[in-house]
């Protein structure tokens, strides 16, 4: 006990370095793409609407963050990503399982799945706004069509790749219909429902911003889109950082480090 | 015998023979229970509309000749796209995949503008291209390399270290590993990619027309919507979801599978 | 302990594909006493497989009976434990979780069932590797847990379906000792699946060779216990009994 802690005070210091230097090393090219920047607009003698200046991009950023429009928008598509996303899971996991169980039921309604979590998302738009109007409402329905099939598909897929000598062993260990649905089911469909959450929330985000575009008076992809109405581009450069930015965090900073603490140490895919 | 099981034993065996039997049935029901709601009424007509009536605009349309256009124009955009999108991903993904230099000083960049998303790019490229072909190019070959980009570097990554060695003592030169060795053993990888990619880009083409709006299935849609007529909507949907579920289905997978399933290099999910 | 009663089993079963009727067990019957450890050898395709599936509960038998201490079978159930082939452990719990599993169906709190797991691994010589999880263990340790994880759920018979056919010989090896030591211990009634002629003598009171469905023979193993394959390769009634075996085996 006494060596691995001395083990691992040892290890601390050097540990974090090679994670400050990782993050150098990371950062360093976004860094030079941002220095060249200023450089060849000037240079080149870029006009403003074409491309903005970097001066012009924080000068916009810091009107809009003090009149409160940028996190206006950001809060307004924040909000409907995280109620479709979350309505979305709440509804297709328990379905995805239900159907998964049994294996007849599973091959039958694969090919059903499949076609409609092609469909699903940016297609819907259309009739989204034809059914709930212009708004919150046909925005977050296309989000949660989004994340609903596609994780669905995947759990359905999830809970039919269970090896059946798991829920025989489960079932010999004395688990019942509760037991082998949260011991078994759930835990062994985990890996594909959350690859199917990170593909379905990869669809959602960019059914988001188109619908945004067309549907709404509020969110980052309105921003852009109105911009563009007064070729303001320092708006709509900034609002793509921001909307990259985002994704990046809700994809690194959430999503990625779920798989990882799940299915790596499980061993039980290999992913990208 | 029971005869439930009779039944199912036939269909088993048709299925066996015919795996297009076992795609096909399953939307019979879904039909029926589509058809049943419509015709009760359950929702306004105007709102939803029944399978006949979108039979109706099928057969309306394509005497029209307006959808066979438009499909023909969605689908050259497509191909254009994933044309362009594989030019430059296979490429790329492979220097990055083979320099750990090259890895370093682009992963990142690379990694923010796979962040930014095809479709915050549509406002910025109306502005330089205005409506037309080379925006909605632009975008389906932005979304389509990606996908292409990561999985080639995953698939060179994932070729044996021995492989490339076996190839060199048996007196390959370096230019013939990559053709011989590298990029078979990444192709089914790369397929992976391509098949991911134009997942979002088939997503991305229908954005782009809803907004760019001039011609497509995108289009057709979206128009129907100002309109007001769901019976086209839902024509769009099907016509897109088929489509896609052909090209998927049909040639990717088993383009996919007869690559990496065959030599048993898979590592898929 | 409990005994296991076979009586004239049987299980037929519908191919779809070929569309008629598959005969997988003909008519077994097999009787095995309190704390009797009975091997069940066959070359491939007897159907010894299918006869553990329906004593655990995991197939429907088509014709006769199962009982576990006089009652009969029905369903997969915490009072016959199975050890798999493919070891079976939940790849999404820790080793001490997976040996814990059966407990904690029986509504035994964490603490108490933390410490029948760990009582059970260190039986097995196990209790550095509590916290890892099964992918991060070798095949041997593996086959091990899933060994304890059977006994640790205190069950009337153990079931075992060719346990120790994926992992390498000298652990074999071990893990037959170690199986032989644990059972005169513990004493239970056991049903041993193998297709490996030295295994089944080595381990079993009874050895029963299966063919085409039914069983061939029925042959007593005296030999004395406890063994250790050191002494027991030497053994001229070891030697004796495995020729004898696989004799019939082979002409099964």
């Amino acid at each position: 006990m006494a060596t691995a802690e001395l083990g691992a005070a040892r290890l601390g210091p050097s540990r974090a370095m090679r994670r400050v230097v990782g993050a150098v090393t990371f950062l360093l090219p976004l860094l030079c793409l941002f220095l060249l920047w200023p450089v060849v607009t000037t240079a080149f003698d870029v006009n403003p609407r074409v491309f903005p200046g970097v001066g012009m991009v924080w000068a916009a950023l810091v009107e809009s963050v003090r009149d409160g429009s940028l996190f206006a928008h950001i809060g307004a598509s924040l909000g409907r990503v995280l109620v479709g996303t979350a309505l979305g899971i709440l509804v297709a996991v328990p379905l995805g399982i239900a159907m998964g169980v049994s294996s007849g039921i599973s091959t039958f309604l694969t090919p059903l799945f499949r076609f409609f979590s092609v469909l699903a998302g940016i297609a819907w738009i259309p009739i989204a706004t034809l059914w709930f109007g212009y708004g919150f409402g046909a925005i977050t329905f296309v989000i949660f069509n989004a994340v609903f099939f596609i994780v669905t598909y995947n759990t359905l897929l999830g809970v039919s790749a269970i090896p059946m000598r798991l829920r025989h062993a489960a079932a010999s260990l004395g688990a019942g219909r509760r037991a082998m649905l949260t011991e078994v089911l759930l835990p062994g469909a985990l890996p594909n429902i959350v690859t199917g959450i990170r593909t379905g929330l990869g669809f959602a985000w960019r059914g988001l911003i188109a619908a945004e575009m067309i549907a709404t008076n509020v969110g980052l992809g309105y921003m852009l889109f109105v911009a563009r109405d007064f070729y303001r581009t320092e708006v709509i450069v900034l609002g793509m950082i921001v909307i990259g930015a985002l994704w990046l965090l809700i994809d690194r900073l959430l999503l990625a480090p779920l798989e990882r603490a799940t299915i790596e140490r499980w061993g039980l895919v290999t992913r990208s | 015998m029971n005869p439930a099981l009779q039944a199912w034993g036939y269909y088993a065996r048709w299925t066996a023979r015919w795996p297009g039997v076992a795609a096909l049935v399953p939307f019979i029901p879904v039909v029926a229970i589509w058809w049943l709601v419509a015709s009760l009424e359950v929702f306004p007509r105007a709102f939803f509309p029944g399978p006949a009536e979108v039979v109706r605009g099928f057969v309306d349309l394509t005497y029209k000749g307006i959808l066979p256009a438009y499909l023909e124009d969605s689908v050259g955009r497509l191909l254009l796209g994933a044309g362009f999108g594989m030019a430059i991903g296979i490429p790329l993904g492979i220097l990055v995949g083979l320099s750990q230099t090259a890895y370093r000083a682009t992963w990142p960049i690379i990694l923010f503008f796979q962040a930014i998303g095809d479709i915050a790019w549509l406002p910025i490229l109306l502005i330089w291209f205005g409506f037309g072909l080379t925006t909605m190019t632009f975008v389906i070959v932005y979304t389509v390399v990606f996908p292409v980009v990561f999985n080639t570097v995953l698939g060179v990554r994932s070729v044996p270290r021995d492989l490339p060695r076996a190839a060199l003592s048996l007196g390959a030169p370096r230019w013939r590993v990559l053709t011989e060795v590298i990029l078979p053993g990444a192709l089914p990888n790369i397929v992976t990619g391509l098949r991911n990619g134009l997942g979002y880009g088939w997503r991305a083409l229908i954005a782009a027309e809803i907004i760019v709006g001039t011609s497509g299935i995108g289009f057709l849609m979206f128009d129907a919507r100002r309109a007001g007529s769901a019976t086209e909507i839902v024509l769009g949907m099907i016509v897109l979801g088929l489509l896609w579920y052909a090209v998927d289905a049909w040639i990717l997978a088993p383009i996919e599978r007869a690559t990496g399933q065959r030599w048993g290099l898979v590592t898929r999910t | 302990m409990k005994s296991l009663e076979i009586r004239n089993l049987q299980k037929t079963y519908f191919d779809p594909y070929a569309g008629t009727k598959v005969t997988a067990v003909q008519d077994v019957s097999l009787d095995i006493r309190e704390g009797e450890f009975v091997s069940v050898v066959g070359p491939s395709g007897c159907g010894k497989t299918t006869i553990l599936n329906m004593v655990a509960g995991f197939l429907p038998a088509t014709g006769g009976e199962i009982r576990v201490g006089g009652r009969p079978v029905k369903g997969p159930g915490a009072d016959r434990g199975v050890v798999f082939q493919s070891f079976a452990l939940f790849p999404w719990k820790t080793v001490l979780d997976n040996v814990g599993f059966g407990p904690k169906m029986r509504g035994v709190p964490k603490a108490e069932r933390d410490r029948i797991a760990r009582e059970y691994l260190a039986l097995a010589g196990l209790s550095h590797a509590a916290d890892r999880y099964p992918n991060e263990l070798s095949g041997g340790m593996q086959q091990r847990v899933g060994v304890v994880r059977a006994l640790a759920n205190d069950p009337d018979v153990l079931l075992m379906d060719e346990p120790f056919a994926s992992v390498d010989a000298q652990t074999r090896m071990t893990l037959q000792e170690e199986l032989t030591r644990i059972w005169q211990e513990k004493q239970h009634t056991v049903l041993f699946i193998t297709h490996d002629v030295g295994e089944a003598v080595f381990l079993a009171d009874r050895v029963v060779v299966l063919s085409k469905g039914r069983v061939m023979r029925d042959i007593p193993v005296t030999l004395p216990r406890p063994r250790v394959w050191d002494e027991v390769t030497e053994d001229e009634d070891f030697k004796r009994l495995s020729a004898e075996v696989l004799h019939m085996v082979r002409a099964a």
